[in-house]
């Protein structure tokens, strides 16, 4: 989890993202609750509506469902959802970011490709 | 959402000063508000006349859908002003006590927990108290009233980082167990942008902005790069401020950028990054300084 939200985007949906990430790395399990808006507001010091908001988008995803008077749980199937959604702008927020600076910096394809083949090894 | 406070065309003039001109606020019930300005914009004299202290020249004010008549004492409200030096030689628990039976909601358990938690003893008179102290007795009785209308004019005057801090954090707890509309002033910007959900810009008596901070934080943007490809990029974008440092512009803009546009700006060598607060209210101030 992050320590402070960037400038630039509304923080709700910074806290949608951090939900996500949770789901993602198995901090919240599918039918498992997560924090309630109240921690999130006293952790992360920001208004609760804010908070709210930021749970209610990922209800309107149905990546969370609501149990009445106990919390918010995450919905079966959220995970495949977020890979999927997230697998589809992999491509404008990494690769094409990653294709400008090589050319900046002059490297070709290739250099690319053996960079991402010798990680993997490592 | 139920309007619970709310100004029209209000005026405030001293013989040929303006300190107030046609002012419209609105206020809804539930929310955290911060009423911004430079010093001197008129913030006290605002918060003064939404309490009843002091009557406008001009316009009106409606608590709970009532208008407020020369003389009334709103009904729900908690206004703790920035000097609370009204009576130096009491004691902070005789200022409690002398405050409590005006707040139907006052928590006496709470009172004690606050003056615990900012390390404020009852027992010396307010006199005897450094400025951060004294600013601390008048946040506790703002929190302790729970009024469903609460206003607090610069609450961290004087204040160290710590004891701000410990402020928001109860402000925040106090607020998510028992929702109420506050209105805070200050000009430590950054610190509350966080913490409020809407915001209202005064200078020199007039408004200069009202939104809500999400829409801050998606239309703020420093956005840089070689002049040509800058003027480009932002033709029809609302700008601020734009400085030039020879063969670099930066420009503050206020406006949406959609996705694609961040693309685009990647190729063509143009950084966009977030805008504090802090430095959204400068640029306004000082463009509407420049046209003066």
């Amino acid at each position: 989890m992050k320590a402070s939200f960037d400038e630039g985007q509304p923080i709700f949906q910074q806290i949608a993202e951090m939900i996500e990430d949770g789901i993602l790395n198995g901090t919240y399990e599918e039918d498992g609750q997560i924090m309630s808006t109240t921690q999130f507001s006293n952790v992360y010091h920001i208004n609760p509506a804010t908070a709210v908001k930021g749970i209610n988008l990922l209800v309107d995803n149905e990546i969370l469902y609501k149990k009445r008077g106990l919390g918010m749980f995450v919905a079966p199937g959220a995970k495949a959802k977020i890979l999927s959604k997230r697998r589809k702008t992999f491509y404008h927020d990494y690769v094409m970011k990653l294709l400008i600076e090589a050319d900046k910096i002059h490297l070709t394809t290739e250099d690319i490709i053996d960079m991402i083949n010798n990680g993997l090894k490592e | 959402m139920a309007i619970v406070l709310e100004s029209k065309k209000l005026v405030k003039t001293y013989g040929n000063l303006h300190a107030i001109r046609n002012v419209d606020l609105l206020f809804k019930d539930n929310i955290i508000y911060g009423l911004l300005g430079p010093n001197g914009a008129g913030k006290t004299t605002l918060m003064d006349m939404l309490s009843g202290g002091l009557f406008p020249s001009d316009g009106t004010i409606k608590v709970q859908e009532e208008v407020l008549k020369k003389g009334d004492t709103p009904k729900g409200m908690c206004y703790v002003r920035e000097k609370n030096i009204h009576f130096p030689r009491l004691k902070v628990s005789e200022i409690l006590r002398v405050a409590s039976p005006f707040y139907e909601n006052w928590d006496w358990a709470f009172t004690k927990e606050l003056l615990q938690l900012f390390d404020v003893n009852p027992n010396k008179k307010i006199s005897q108290l450094s400025r951060g102290a004294q600013s601390l007795v008048g946040n506790i009785i703002g929190l302790a009233s729970r009024a469903p209308i609460t206003l607090f004019d610069e609450p961290v005057l004087g204040l160290d980082v710590i004891m701000r801090e410990q402020f928001y954090n109860v402000l925040l707890r106090d607020y998510a167990d028992h929702p109420r509309t506050i209105i805070l002033s200050t000009h430590l910007l950054d610190e509350i942008s966080k913490i409020v959900e809407e915001i209202y810009i005064l200078h020199t008596g007039s408004i200069l902005l009202n939104e809500s901070m999400e829409v801050i934080r998606s239309k703020a943007h420093i956005v840089s790069g070689k002049p040509a490809a800058l003027k480009d990029f932002l033709s029809n974008k609302n700008i601020l401020n734009i400085e030039n440092y020879g063969n670099i512009e930066v420009a503050s803009v206020f406006d949406e950028i959609s996705d694609t546009e961040k693309r685009d700006s990647q190729k063509l060598d143009i950084s966009i990054a977030g805008m504090s607060l802090q430095k959204l209210f400068t640029d306004l101030v000082e463009g509407v300084r420049k046209h003066d």
